[in-house]
């Protein structure tokens, strides 16, 4: 009987051995990003970037707050580069979470339009420009949706998924629930909430990254979201009959940051990886290839591949702007409103 | 006494008989599918899912870093358990009361507020570093699995085998290792098997301790389904019920199944 | 020296779980309690505010709901299960055994995961339904209290049943065929024999699964989402999402008391109503 024990013990030591021998040697580089559009994030940015830099890259996934979060809890450390959206990059700037850019290090931050280029003073410039509109399937909304204040047709019962409060665009639900109602949810949240209720028995679930909501309309779960445009691809992509809604009252600019944290590690590469995110070839493939729209002014695209994104300067000049100072610290106050609202 | 049950309650556990293994049946079914949703019938059989889940290194990191968390944290409670299991059954009248209640408070505790008091204290307090803290959780998680199931089988040995093999003259050490030990092999064994299922099954202590870069196979599981609803999850669950029957065969070959039951 | 040998063989586990559970929650509890001065409750004030928001105490609610009936079906089910594979022929028997082990062994993940493909829009159900004609349109059933409950008893059964299985193998054969002998039925025997001997089995299995329904996570995350919170997955935001690591630690606190008033409560419920203790 010893010597089945004694084999055991050898084989799990033996598999002990050769799980701790780690890979050593490469430098890790540690991205932190919504883990959205992986698939082609590693062909286009990542596997070009570690034959690059020759070393090793790491992800750290998460919807923006959970992983601002988690930074804050590390105190800035652990991840060498992170991609947020303006209004989490702001918030993590007011925390002392990241370090000011060393602009003579991106060269590239020179071709960006004017308001890629340094959004946040000193800190990370935008690497793509976006907007929060709403997305249907045509194949089931009927008439077509064009304005937010179609979110409480009766006809759209059960069939809509909003951002959840603690995304980038979960407090927009609330101003323009605001707006539903007459009023600047900023003033009279009492207003904004009670239409937001009357939205309740139209809501299915409320979603937490982009993904997720594409996995609801690809599961026919929904047919309406509110949502930032570069889910638009990989929506249509799972549903061809998705259309982009022409709003009559207007879209909601979104910049995507990126960012340095006080605790990275590699410093120098952080800057190398942001510098070659902004070029101009990269922006290129990115918008070609439906993922992000580009900032960078050298890139040059067909009406067709412009067709889904914020492109061109009149276009970028025509979206509303918000104002994080004002909405980052209602959106604390807001959460248990929202909570009490689709939680019960 | 086994003739006269009533076929209604025939029917009724056949029937939840299906619908304990249907799910699984469906999971196998789809993970086998040639689509990129998930169906079942599967409309054409292909393995490339399979393949998928050695293609994301996601996968590859968080299944390597679940094995060195099973592992390591079993190992690690075996070593401390062991002994605490053998003081408790040994010097039981030496040692209060209050010992056996302590080691059972990793079970009692939920674990869910365990992996919320590690974060604070152990990552952010201490600021030690995610792999360990990880390790410290699952270590911790599985301690009393080792001590139950090692004191169960410690409890039907004959301390006085000991005594007698000391009283000759042999070191107490060296007469636990081929006296003590080789007795209650099947208790260590087992306690190893659970524990490691434990362990590798884990979502709620490793959901607040992983950290960028490292994380565990579960945690990877969700993470992956908020992303994509592809045959990738059911293949990886597919996998994951091969390893599980792979150890219920050996379980069955070397002590048989009424010890997982205990 | 006894007492040192065993002091010193349990001391690293009692090192371990002292400084590394015992601390960290006492910690959590000790964060729940405001200044004596930090509202009309005093110390309490966190519990307060608490139970008076509404939202939080339908989640509290809820999670007992949602735990209550998980345990009350899956010992129903459970225990005609465990009747039936209790009596089996030995070879049926191990088969069964093993088949509800086999469910247990997977994880918790997996397992919801196969009711998320099940209950979908486009799941399973909604296609044999449609197929059948008993609906026209798809029925919305995530994301909805039952989809969580279903999925848990899924998760639950197979441990209720081993569980019972034991409990009514231990119930000695004389004792029924006594019973049978002095003219009781198979049902007045049940009801009279084997249920009375089966309870303080019955009430380990329901506080296992009670508990276990009561703090979970991952079954809730993926079928109840963000509407149907639960205690476990309202830590979770509370903590990661919020970043209310004082709201976070009152949901904890809370958690725990019930599950230790539970344990409390039903382990000496069962000590008392077991016919076989002296």
């Amino acid at each position: 009987m010893m010597p089945r024990l004694k084999s055991l013990t050898l084989s799990s030591l033996s598999t002990l051995a050769l799980l701790a021998a780690a890979p050593a040697g490469a430098t890790t580089f540690t991205i932190s990003w919504w883990g959205f559009n992986g698939d082609k994030l590693q062909d286009i940015i990542v596997n070009p970037f570690q034959e690059m830099c020759d070393c090793e890259v790491v992800f750290e996934t998460g919807n923006n707050g959970d992983r601002v979060n988690r930074l804050q809890m590390r105190s800035g450390a652990g991840v060498d580069v992170i991609y947020l959206t303006d209004s989490y990059s702001q918030a993590a700037i007011e925390q002392g979470l990241f370090q000011p850019i060393d602009r003579a290090q991106i060269p590239n931050i020179d071709q960006l339009y004017d308001l890629a280029q340094a959004p946040q003073g000193e800190f990370g410039p935008a690497y793509t420009v976006g907007r929060i509109g709403l997305v249907y399937d045509s194949a089931r909304v009927s008439p077509p949706i064009t304005s937010w204040n179609d979110l409480w047709r009766e006809d759209l019962a059960g069939m809509i998924s909003l951002p959840n409060i603690t995304t980038t665009s979960g407090p927009m639900v609330v101003l323009r629930a605001g707006a539903h109602a007459g009023v600047n949810a900023f003033e009279d949240a009492d207003a904004a909430f009670g239409a937001l209720a009357e939205l309740v028995p139209n809501v299915v679930t409320n979603y937490n990254t982009g993904s997720e909501m594409i996995n609801l309309f690809s599961t026919g779960e929904i047919a309406v979201s509110m949502t930032q445009d570069f889910t638009l691809n990989p929506l249509r992509a799972a549903v061809p009959t998705i259309e982009w809604a022409q709003l009559e009252d207007g879209e909601i600019a979104v910049l995507n940051t990126l960012n340095i944290p006080v605790g990275s590690e590699n410093v120098e590469l952080a800057h190398q990886f942001i510098n070659f995110v902004l070029s101009a070839e990269i922006q290129q493939q990115l918008a070609e290839q439906g993922v992000d729209a580009p900032v960078n002014t050298m890139v040059d695209l067909t009406p067709e591949q412009a067709s889904a994104w914020t492109y061109g300067a009149d276009q970028i000049a025509s979206l509303h702007r918000i104002d994080y100072s004002q909405l980052n610290p209602a959106r604390t106050q807001w959460l248990d409103r929202w909570n009490e609202t689709f939680g019960m | 006494m086994t003739n006269r049950i009533h076929p209604v309650l025939i029917a009724f556990t056949i029937l939840i008989y299906l619908f304990l293994l249907g799910p699984l049946i469906i999971i196998f079914g789809a993970s086998l599918s040639d689509t990129t949703y998930l169906t079942f019938p599967p409309q054409g059989l292909s393995l490339r899912w399979f393949e998928n889940i050695w293609e994301i290194s996601a996968f590859r990191r968080t299944i390597v870093t679940s094995l060195q968390m099973a592992i390591l944290g079993t190992s690690i409670a075996l070593l401390i358990g062991i002994p605490a299991a053998y003081a408790l059954n040994r010097y039981r009248i030496a040692l209060p009361g209050w010992l056996s209640t302590l080691f059972v408070l990793p079970i009692l505790v939920p674990e869910i507020v365990i992996g919320f008091s590690l974060l604070r204290s152990v990552t952010v307090q201490a600021g030690i570093p995610v792999w360990y803290a990880l390790l410290i959780g699952h270590t911790l998680l599985v301690i009393p699995y080792v001590i139950r199931v090692v004191s169960a089988s410690l409890a039907s040995f004959d301390f006085s085998i000991e005594e007698a093999a000391v009283s000759l003259g042999s070191h107490p050490a060296k007469t636990f290792f081929t006296i003590v030990l080789p007795n209650i092999r099947s208790g260590v064994i087992a306690a190893f098997i659970l524990s490691f299922i434990t362990s590798i099954n884990d979502v709620s202590v490793s959901l607040f301790l992983t950290g960028p870069g490292i994380s565990t196979l579960p945690i990877q599981l969700l993470a992956h389904m908020e992303q994509f609803f592809d045959p990738t999850i059911a293949s990886v669950s597919v996998v994951l019920m091969l390893l599980t029957i792979i150890v219920m065969i050996i379980v069955e070959r070397t002590l048989g199944l009424a010890i997982v039951a205990k | 020296m006894k007492r040192i040998a065993g002091w010193m063989l349990a001391s690293p586990a009692t090192l371990a779980i002292t400084l590394l559970l015992v601390l960290p929650v006492a910690a959590t509890i000790g964060m729940t309690f405001g200044p004596s001065d930090g509202g009309p409750w005093g110390i309490v004030q966190p519990y307060a505010n608490f139970f008076d928001s509404a939202f939080q105490r339908r989640v509290l609610w809820r999670t007992f709901e949602v735990a209550g009936w998980v345990t009350v079906i899956s010992l129903a089910a459970g225990l005609v299960t465990a009747y039936v594979v209790a009596r089996c022929p030995p070879w049926m028997k191990s088969t069964l055994v093993v088949l509800a082990v086999f469910p247990l062994l997977t994880g918790v993940v997996v397992r919801s995961f196969a009711w998320l493909v099940l209950l979908g829009r486009q799941g399973m159900i909604n296609e044999f339904l449609l197929w059948t004609g008993m609906i026209e349109a798809p029925l919305s059933m995530l994301y909805t209290p039952g989809a969580v409950i279903v999925a848990m008893v899924y998760i639950f059964v197979p441990l209720m049943v081993l569980v019972l299985v034991g409990v009514l193998e231990n119930i000695p054969e004389d004792l029924l065929q006594a019973s049978s002998s002095l003219g009781a039925g198979p049902v007045a025997s049940f009801v009279q024999v084997t249920l009375p001997l089966a309870v303080p089995g019955l009430i380990v299995g329901a506080v296992l699964v009670f508990t276990a329904s009561f703090t979970s996570y991952a079954t809730p995350h993926l079928l109840g989402g963000s509407r149907q919170m639960m205690m476990g997955t309202f830590l979770q935001q509370r903590a990661m999402v919020a970043f209310d690591w004082p709201g976070a630690a009152v949901v904890a606190a809370i958690m725990l008391a019930v599950i230790v008033a539970t344990v409390l409560v039903m382990t000496r419920l069962a000590r008392r109503l077991n016919p076989m203790a002296t």
